[in-house]
This record gives structure tokens, C-alpha cells and sequence, in this order.
């Protein structure tokens, strides 16, 4: 019943990247995010992705990094298959070959690989900001730069309300199981849905009485227990992270020759085995992912 | 003959998160129509342990047999039909729109017939007096009922094994009595049952065999008069006896020591030690 939950949370650890401010972190996940969205050129985002990678090994936690992805990867194949035969992308698209009924352009695929390239530099950044900050630091770092309270402390709740409604989702998927429950797929799994859902609801409404009856509204300035400091090298760190995800920024949306869409050509078999893979990877993990979470 | 229900070899669950060894080496033989209390301190391994009775934990070493069949081999589900288990909070086990639905899921998963569910549901209805909820949701009705609920939804399964995780705890003293009721009944129709229980009193008046867990081992296996008289065991696992019981203990009044494990045999134990001086 454990097997259920992906912790999307700190993972404790002393490394270099644990012992960061989170400031410096929390601007270069922003800056790289910025970038992910200004370029598709592959080779940019690829590198950014390698970055993030050699990241997540410095902050050693590749085991849950992987958790993450291995439901990630999956659900953004879709992406790549969807994008292939319906690419967003202007007109005119340039057609390659057809795929059973459908046919795959050059735009699509281009668009299609590109995209899966940007989620995922983006999230290996977000996770490693993520994964390697306590809640608390974060709260008290935006805090200090002007983050207003209410928002602060929303942002953090929710980031620490997702692993306990993943818990809540395995210990109510195993109370129907020792009743018995039958049947497959999504229709079985739903009525678990509703006591997760009626839980969370119910703790929101506890939680904010007694947010209440510890003055949480109350105005004047706010102290925290916890307290973050920023060294020179913090402040070093995310001056360089920002002024390199901001200069990449800008030389990806200036240099027009870094628009592969027309000259990166996809040859019609490679084409196809991308498409057919990455829609056989999204079937599989589906009815892999359902079996699972079915099992006992 | 009571036959064997079931059988845990050197169990033993370290739970992945964070390695925490919830059990170890226990090893146990929970035969039919036995009605057994599980006790010790919080975090001492009871949840855990009855969570392997009816699959919803694997051992991680050693082995539990449930009638004869190997639990690491079986789904929860098909284990259901042999093994029902209320959950220590009802709100994770209530789903349905009505408590009437709630009532039908476990049966008609088990394959019944509209009839003989629709038999069930009545009779779960009636022993529980749950007639005035019946078209309502389970999450509008106060916690006890709610609870209440969620006994009666495993009840209607006939489960031969029934194990409960802390009935009484946060109950009033009319649900209480409920409680009693169904294990009483339960034991009446030759079920076993496996109580979860920090409430002594309850444990006391109603069970046969007590089992003791502390920091994942099992330190005790006895009746409740060996265990409740046992000062050393009591105070090593921090739980205090019904009060009549320690008080029993004490008595100068008894010749010999006097474990007493209700009011009632208190007092007939005090009547016979000491008849009231007539003037
Ligand atoms: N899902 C889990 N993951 C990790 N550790 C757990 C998990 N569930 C329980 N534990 C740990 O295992 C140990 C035994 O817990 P268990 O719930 O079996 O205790 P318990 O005797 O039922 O306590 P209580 O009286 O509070 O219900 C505790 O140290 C607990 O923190
Ligand atoms: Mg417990």
C-alpha cells in the first residue's frame, strides 16, 4: 500500500545544493523555466536538461527524481504523438509520411520532441529546487523578499498538502480493497476518490479555524522561527544563475538560425518509430500504472 | 477442535519509508471463535500487525497464514471474503451516497445475490439501529454513527475473521454498548475476533486472549486476568489496568490475591470474602 504515493518533497540530505539558500534556487528554477519557454531549438533545451541532470546527482536524489519522471515521461509521450499529427505549430506544415490514418509532419515532431525537451528541463529544476528545500526555508526566504503572507502561506500549504493527500489516496484505495472491491480501470478506482477529496475538504475547513484561533490575520510584522540567511556565495550563486539563464534567454530568441523547425529533417522511418514508441510507452505506462494501483 | 484461522511464522515488516521496523519475530496462532484483544503502547507495532492478517501488508520476513493460504500470494481482495477489517478512522473507508450503498458494497462484491444482499443490509440495519440513517450520507452523520457505519459495511460481509482497530475510541457510551453487542453476537456466531483497543474496560469484559506489543515485539500472550495482574508487564508496556482490577490486586480484604476483571465480580467476590456484618 506504500507503492502508491510519489513523494514530490524535500528529500533530506546535506548536500551542496541542500545547504543553498533557496533563493538562489528558487531563481534559477524561475530563470530556467523562462528559457524553457523561449527556445524549442532541441540542442538548447537538451543541454539545459544534461545541466539539470548533472544537478540532480549533486543533490543525490535520483530516487525520487526518478519516482517523478517515471510518471512524467509517460504522460508527456502523448505529447510527442499528439503533436506529430497535429502540430502547434503555423501553417504550412510539411508532411513526412503517414502513420496508419494519420499522417506526421516535420513541424509536428520537431514541435512534439521539443516540447517533451522543455518539460522536463524545466521540472528537473523545479524538483531539485523542490526536493532539496525544506517547506519552512522557502516560506521564510519569499517572506523576506515581500511575498505577501496569505499568498506565501498558500503556496507552501500546498506544496506540503500533496504528499499527505497521496497517503490519504493509498490508506482509502486499501480500506476498498479489504472490502472486496472489484473491477478495473478508472470506474473502480474513482469512489476512492470521494473520501480523499471529502478529507481534504474537511482538513481545510480545520485547518482554518485554526489558523483563526492562532491570529493568523492579525497585521503587523511577522517573525519566523526559522531563520534563513543569505551569504555572499548565496547572493553570488543567483546574481550568475540569473544573469546566465537571462543571457541565454536573450541569445535564443535573438539568433533566428536556432529555428531547427525546417532544417532539422526527421528521415520518414525515424519518424515513425518515434511516433509508435512513444504512443506503445503511453499505452503500456497507462495499463501498467491502473494494474498497479489495483494490485494488492 | 478449533481449527487454525491464523498463523503468523517469525513475522516481521520493516516499513520502506524511512526503514522503520514496526515488527519483528512474532510468531502467533489465532485459532476460530477466538475473541482477542491487542494491546501496547502508541507506535508499538498493532496496527501493523493486524494489517497482515488480511493482506494489506506483506511480511517483509517470515510468513502469515490465513486459512491455509499463504497472504504474500493474495490479493486483499480475495482475502476480504475470509477477513474483514474495520478501519481506525471510518472517514477513509466511506464512499457511497447512501448508507444503504455502503452497506451493499462488500456483499455484492462477494458475489451475493440481490436478495441475500439486500438480507444482509436489513440485518445489519436493525443490529445496529442505523433505521432512521438509512437514506442518509455517510459523511452527514455524526462521528459515531459514521463508525457505526463503517462496522456494519464490513458485518455485512460475514467475514469469518473480524478485526477491528480501536471501535471504542472517541465513541459515546451508547455506541459503546454497540460495540460490546457485536462482538458478543459475533462471538455468538462462531466468528474470531481481533480488537484493537486502547479502552481496558472493554478489553477486560470482553475478550478471551490478550496479546501485548511493545516496540514491535510481542511480550505477552495470555488471558486478560494473567495479563492485567502481570504489575511488571503492565507498567514496563505503560498501560494501566481497569481500575477494578488494580484494585482487586489490593484488597487486604480477599484472603489471596483476587484478579477481578468487572464491577460485577467484584462484587460477588467482596460479598463472599467479607459478608456484610449483621447488627
Ligand atoms: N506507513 C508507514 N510508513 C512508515 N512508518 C510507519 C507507517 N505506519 C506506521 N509506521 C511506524 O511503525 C511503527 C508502528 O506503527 P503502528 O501504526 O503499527 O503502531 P500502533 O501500535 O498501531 O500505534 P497506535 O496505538 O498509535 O495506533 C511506528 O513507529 C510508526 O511510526
Ligand atoms: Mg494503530
Amino acid at each position: 500500500m506504500q507503492g502508491v504515493a510519489i513523494p514530490i518533497t524535500m528529500v533530506a540530505g546535506d548536500s551542496y545544493i541542500h545547504r543553498l539558500n533557496p533563493l538562489p534556487k528558487l531563481f534559477i528554477a524561475l530563470g530556467v523555466l523562462i528559457l524553457s519557454f523561449a527556445t524549442r531549438n532541441p540542442l538548447v533545451l537538451g543541454v539545459v536538461f544534461a545541466l539539470g541532470l548533472v544537478f540532480v546527482t549533486a543533490a543525490g536524489i535520483w530516487k525520487s527524481y526518478l519516482r517523478v519522471v517515471g510518471i512524467l515521461f509517460p504522460i508527456s509521450l502523448t505529447l510527442v504523438v499528439m503533436q506529430s499529427i497535429a502540430p502547434a505549430f503555423p501553417r504550412p506544415w510539411t508532411p513526412i509520411t503517414d502513420f496508419g490514418p494519420f499522417t506526421i509532419y516535420q513541424e509536428g515532431i520537431y514541435s512534439g520532441v521539443s516540447m517533451l525537451l522543455r518539460i522536463f528541463s524545466m521540472t528537473t529544476f523545479a524538483l531539485v529546487m523542490i526536493m532539496t528545500t525544506h517547506p519552512s526555508d522557502l516560506f521564510t526566504s519569499l517572506q523576506k523578499i515581500g511575498m505577501p503572507y496569505v499568498l506565501n502561506f498558500i503556496l507552501t500549504m500546498t506544496l506540503q498538502l500533496i504528499p499527505i493527500l497521496q497517503n490519504e489516496f493509498a490508506i482509502v484505495l486499501s480500506a476498498q480493497k479489504s472490502r472486496g472491491m472489484k473491477g478495473s480501470g478508472f470506474g473502480a478506482v474513482l469512489p476512492s476518490m470521494v473520501p480523499v477529496f471529502v478529507g481534504a475538504i474537511e482538513r481545510v475547513q480545520q485547518l482554518s479555524i485554526s489558523l483563526e484561533s492562532r491570529a493568523f490575520g492579525s497585521t503587523g510584522i511577522k517573525t519566523s522561527f526559522r531563520n534563513v540567511t543569505m551569504s555572499l556565495k548565496d547572493y553570488v550563486i543567483m546574481v550568475l544563475g540569473v544573469l546566465a539563464t537571462l543571457a541565454t534567454t536573450v541569445w535564443v530568441i535573438a539568433d533566428k538560425s536556432l529555428d531547427w523547425s525546417r532544417t532539422l529533417i526527421f528521415p520518414p522511418t525515424l519518424s515513425i518509430i518515434i511516433v509508435a514508441l512513444a504512443a506503445i510507452g503511453f499505452v503500456a505506462f497507462f495499463i501498467l500504472a491502473i494494474s498497479y494501483v489495483l494490485r494488492a | 477442535m478449533p481449527e487454525e484461522k491464523i498463523v503468523c511464522q517469525n513475522l516481521g515488516h520493516v516499513y520502506p519509508r524511512g526503514k522503520i521496523v514496526a515488527l519483528e519475530n512474532v510468531n502467533l496462532t489465532i485459532c476460530s471463535q477466538e475473541i482477542i484483544g491487542v494491546i501496547g503502547q502508541n507506535g508499538s507495532g498493532k496496527t501493523t500487525l493486524v494489517k497482515h492478517f488480511n493482506g494489506l501488508l506483506k511480511p517483509t520476513s517470515g510468513k502469515v497464514i490465513v486459512e491455509g493460504n499463504d497472504t504474500a500470494k493474495k490479493k486483499v481482495q480475495e482475502l476480504a471474503a475470509h477477513v474483514g477489517y474495520v478501519f481506525q478512522n471510518p472517514n477513509h473507508q466511506l464512499f457511497a451516497k447512501t448508507v444503504e450503498h455502503e452497506l451493499e458494497f462488500g456483499p455484492t462484491n462477494l458475489g451475493l445475490s440481490r436478495e441475500e444482499v439486500e438480507e444482509r443490509r436489513e440485518k445489519a440495519i436493525e443490529f445496529f439501529g442505523l433505521q432512521d440513517l438509512r437514506l442518509s450520507h455517510p459523511y452527514r452523520i455524526s462521528f459515531p454513527l459514521r463508525k457505526l457505519v463503517s462496522m456494519a459495511a464490513v458485518y455485512t460481509m460475514r467475514p469469518a475473521v473480524f478485526i477491528l482497530d480501536e471501535p471504542t475510541t472517541g465513541q459515546d457510551n451508547i455506541t459503546t454498548r454497540t460495540v460490546y453487542r457485536l462482538i458478543e453476537r459475533l462471538r455468538e456466531e462462531g466468528s474470531t475476533v481481533i480488537c484493537v483497543a486502547h479502552d481496558m474496560i472493554l478489553l477486560a469484559e470482553v475478550v478471551d486472549r490478550m496479546i501485548v506489543m511493545r516496540n514491535s515485539h510481542l511480550i505477552a500472550d495470555a488471558s486478560p486476568r494473567e495479563v492485567f495482574s502481570d504489575t511488571e508487564l503492565m507498567h514496563s508496556t505503560h498501560i494501566t489496568p481497569p481500575q477494578i482490577t488494580s484494585i482487586g490486586l489490593r484488597w487486604p480484604g480477599f484472603g489471596e490475591k483476587k484478579v477481578l476483571l468487572s464491577v460485577d465480580e467484584a462484587v460477588t467476590a467482596i460479598n463472599s470474602s467479607n459478608p456484610p456484618a449483621n447488627s
